[in-house]
C-alpha cells in the first residue's frame, strides 16, 4: 500500500511536467491564434480605420451589409471561385494520372518524381516571376502554343485580355503544385497491397481493369484528401495574383479575396470592413474543412 | 507467365497504351522542366537574346552582368545581401522553433497524463482551421501594439510553432517506448534532460521533415513581410523579387539571375535532403480520417 501511494505521488510529480511542457504552446496559440480570430469577429463589427484619432463606432452587421453589396466583393468572390474551380479541378486529374503512369515506370522512377517534384521547391514568387517571361508577347508562351496550332506571328495577349490573364495564374498555380501532389498519390497508392493486384491478375483482369476497380476505389480517401488540401491552398492564393498586378497585369480578373483583404486593411486602412472580409473567407474555409472530415469519416478503408 | 492466348489485336493494343503513356510522360516532363531550364539559361544571357524568337535553349557565353545587376539592384546599394540574410535569419530561427516547441509539446501530449490534455489537444488542432489569411489583419495589430513591427521578432513571432508540427511530433511521440523514458527516470534524469536527451535525438526523421517544411514556408512567405517590414532593410527575398520586378521590368536577364540566385538555398536543400521534402507531402496521404 505503502509503496503504491509513493509511485503515485512520483507520477503525479512526473505529470506536473507535462503541464510544464504543454504551456508554452498554449500561450503562442492563444495570443497568435485564438485571439486574432476573437478579434476580427470583434472588429468587423466596428467603423475602424488605423492611424484614425477617432474612435471606432459600433456598426453592428453593416460592414457585412456592405460588402455583400458591394460589386467589387462579389467580383473577389468570382476571381477566388473561378481560379479555385479552374485550379484544383485540372490539378486533382492531371496529377492522378501522372501517379498512375509513373508508377508504371520501371527505370529511375525516383529521378522522375523529383523532377516532376522540383518546381514545388520554388516560392511562388520566383515561379511567377518565371512564368512572367514567359508570358511576354515574344515569350516562349506565344512561341509554343503558336507552334502546336501552327498560326505564326499572333500574340495572344496573356496579360491584357482578362479571361487570359485569369488562365495565366491558373497555369503557373498549376505547374508549381502538380508535382507536390502526384508524390501524395504515389505515397498513397504505395499502401495498397500488391496481393490485391496479384488476385485480379490471377482472375484474370486488366491493367485497366484493375486501376479501375481497385486502385481507384481504394484510392479515394486519398483523392478526397488531395481535393480538399488543393482547393484550401487555391481559396487562400495571393503571392501569383500579387506579382502580376505589381508587374501592370490588369487587376480586377484576379483580384482575389486575399489580395482584397490586402487591399482594404493595409492600403486603405479600413480595418473593420477587412476584418469583415477576413471572417467570410474563414468560414468559406470552414465549411470546406467540415465537408472533409464528413467525407473522410465514412472512407475508412481495411484491407 | 502471361496465359499463352493473347490475340494480335490485345498485343497491339498494350503496345499503343505503353505508347500513348510514354507521350503522356514525355510531353509533361518537357512542361514542368522547361521554365526551370529557360530561368538557369536566360539568367546567363543577355536580355536582347532572351526575348527573342525563337528562343536560344543555349547561351552564347556565361553573361555575368546580369547577376553583378541582380545583387548590386537598380540603385547600387546591395540590400539583396542583407534581404538574402533576412530571408535565411527568418527562415533559420522559425525552423528551430518550430521543432523545439513542437517537440516538446508533441512529448507532453503523447507521454504525460493530466486533466485537459486531450481538451488542450482538441484546441491546438482546431487552429489549423484558421488560415493565416483571415487573421493577419488583428495579427498585425498585435504586433504593433508590442512595438515589434518592422524588426526580426514581429517577422518571426507569429510563426514560433504550428498545429500541424505540434501534431506531427504527437503522432510520432505516441509510438516511443515508453520504458526508454522510465529508465531514465530510475537514473534519476530530470524530466528536462529526458526530453533534450532522449526525446529529441530519436526524432531525427520527424524533426528533419518539420524543419524542412518550416524553412520553405518562410522561404516562400510574402505575405506576412509586406505587412511587417516596412524598411528596405527589413525585407525579405520575395520582397525583393517584387520590388525589382516592379523597378526594371524589361531587364529580363537580371530578373532571372535574382530568380536563380534566390532559389539555391532549397535547391541545395531539395537535392540533398530529397527524402524529407517527400515524406513532408506523404504525411498527409497516411494521415486516416
Amino acid at each position: 500500500m505503502k509503496r503504491k501511494a509513493i509511485k503515485s505521488h512520483l507520477k503525479r510529480h512526473q505529470n506536473q511536467w507535462g503541464v510544464v511542457f504543454v504551456v508554452p504552446a498554449i500561450l503562442f496559440f492563444s495570443l497568435f491564434s485564438f485571439y486574432p480570430i476573437v478579434n476580427a469577429v470583434y472588429t468587423s463589427l466596428f467603423r475602424k480605420k488605423v492611424l484614425s484619432l477617432k474612435p471606432p463606432t459600433f456598426i453592428g452587421l453593416e460592414n457585412y451589409r456592405y460588402l455583400l453589396t458591394s460589386a467589387d466583393f462579389w467580383n473577389s468572390i468570382r476571381a477566388t471561385a473561378v481560379f479555385t474551380i479552374g485550379t484544383f479541378v485540372p490539378l486533382l486529374i492531371f496529377s492522378l494520372l501522372l501517379a498512375v503512369l509513373i508508377s508504371q515506370v520501371k527505370y529511375g522512377r525516383k529521378y522522375l518524381q523529383m523532377a516532376y517534384y522540383s518546381p514545388a521547391v520554388l516560392s511562388s514568387v520566383v515561379a511567377a516571376a518565371i512564368w512572367l517571361l514567359i508570358f511576354d508577347p515574344r515569350g516562349l508562351a506565344n512561341q509554343w502554343v503558336n507552334f502546336v496550332m501552327n498560326s505564326p506571328g499572333v500574340d495572344h495577349s496573356w496579360f491584357a485580355n482578362s479571361i487570359m490573364v485569369q488562365f495565366a495564374t491558373m497555369l503557373v498555380y498549376f505547374w508549381k503544385y502538380v508535382g507536390y501532389f502526384v508524390i501524395i498519390f504515389i505515397a498513397g497508392m504505395a499502401s495498397i497491397p500488391h496481393a490485391l493486384y496479384e488476385a485480379a491478375r490471377i482472375d484474370g483482369a486488366s491493367n485497366w481493369k484493375s486501376f479501375w476497380r481497385i486502385t481507384l476505389p481504394l484510392l479515394r480517401p486519398t483523392v478526397v484528401l488531395v481535393s480538399i488540401m488543393s482547393m484550401l491552398q487555391c481559396l487562400k492564393t495571393f503571392s501569383t495574383q500579387y506579382l502580376f498586378t505589381q508587374s501592370g497585369a490588369p487587376q480586377a480578373p484576379i483580384n482575389v479575396i486575399t489580395m482584397n483583404i490586402y487591399n482594404t486593411g493595409i492600403r486603405d486602412q479600413r480595418i473593420g470592413r477587412a476584418s469583415a472580409m477576413s471572417i467570410i473567407l474563414f468560414l468559406i474555409m470552414l465549411f470546406f474543412t467540415w465537408l472533409q472530415f464528413k467525407t473522410s469519416k465514412s472512407d475508412e478503408v481495411t484491407y | 507467365m502471361k496465359s499463352k492466348n493473347v490475340s494480335v489485336k490485345e498485343l497491339y493494343m498494350m503496345r499503343a497504351t505503353k505508347i500513348l503513356m510514354w507521350i503522356i510522360l514525355t510531353i509533361s516532363l518537357l512542361f514542368i522542366i522547361a521554365p526551370l531550364v529557360f530561368m538557369l539559361t536566360a539568367a546567363f544571357m543577355p536580355a536582347g537574346d532572351i526575348i527573342k524568337m525563337p528562343y536560344r535553349w543555349i547561351p552564347k557565353g556565361l553573361y555575368t552582368p546580369n547577376f553583378v545587376k541582380a545583387v548590386a539592384g537598380n540603385d547600387g546599394t546591395y540590400i539583396f545581401i542583407r534581404n538574402l540574410l533576412n530571408s535565411l535569419i527568418v527562415a533559420g530561427a522559425v525552423s528551430v522553433t518550430t521543432v523545439l516547441i513542437s517537440s516538446i509539446t508533441g512529448y507532453s501530449l503523447s507521454k504525460f497524463h493530466y486533466p485537459g490534455r486531450d481538451f488542450i489537444f482538441m484546441g491546438i488542432m482546431a487552429t489549423m482551421m484558421i488560415p493565416f489569411e483571415a487573421i493577419m489583419i488583428p495579427l498585425y495589430m498585435v504586433i504593433t501594439r508590442m512595438g515589434i513591427q518592422n524588426s526580426y521578432q514581429g517577422l518571426i513571432l507569429p510563426f514560433l510553432v504550428n498545429a500541424f508540427g505540434v501534431f506531427m511530433m504527437r503522432q510520432y511521440l505516441v509510438t516511443f517506448p515508453d520504458e526508454f523514458i522510465d529508465a531514465a527516470r530510475v537514473d534519476g534524469m530530470s524530466e528536462f534532460a529526458i526530453f533534450r536527451s532522449i526525446i529529441l535525438p530519436n526524432s531525427g526523421p520527424a524533426i528533419a521533415t518539420l524543419a524542412i517544411l518550416a524553412f520553405r514556408s518562410q522561404w516562400d512567405n510574402l505575405l506576412w513581410p509586406l505587412l511587417v517590414a516596412q524598411t528596405e532593410k527589413m525585407k525579405t527575398i520575395p520582397l525583393y523579387i517584387v520590388k525589382f520586378r516592379a523597378e526594371m521590368h524589361t531587364d529580363e536577364g537580371a530578373m532571372m539571375a535574382v530568380a536563380l540566385l534566390a532559389s539555391i538555398p532549397m535547391f541545395v536543400l531539395f537535392f540533398s535532403l530529397s527524402q524529407y521534402f517527400v515524406s513532408g507531402s506523404a504525411v498527409f496521404s497516411s494521415r486516416k480520417g
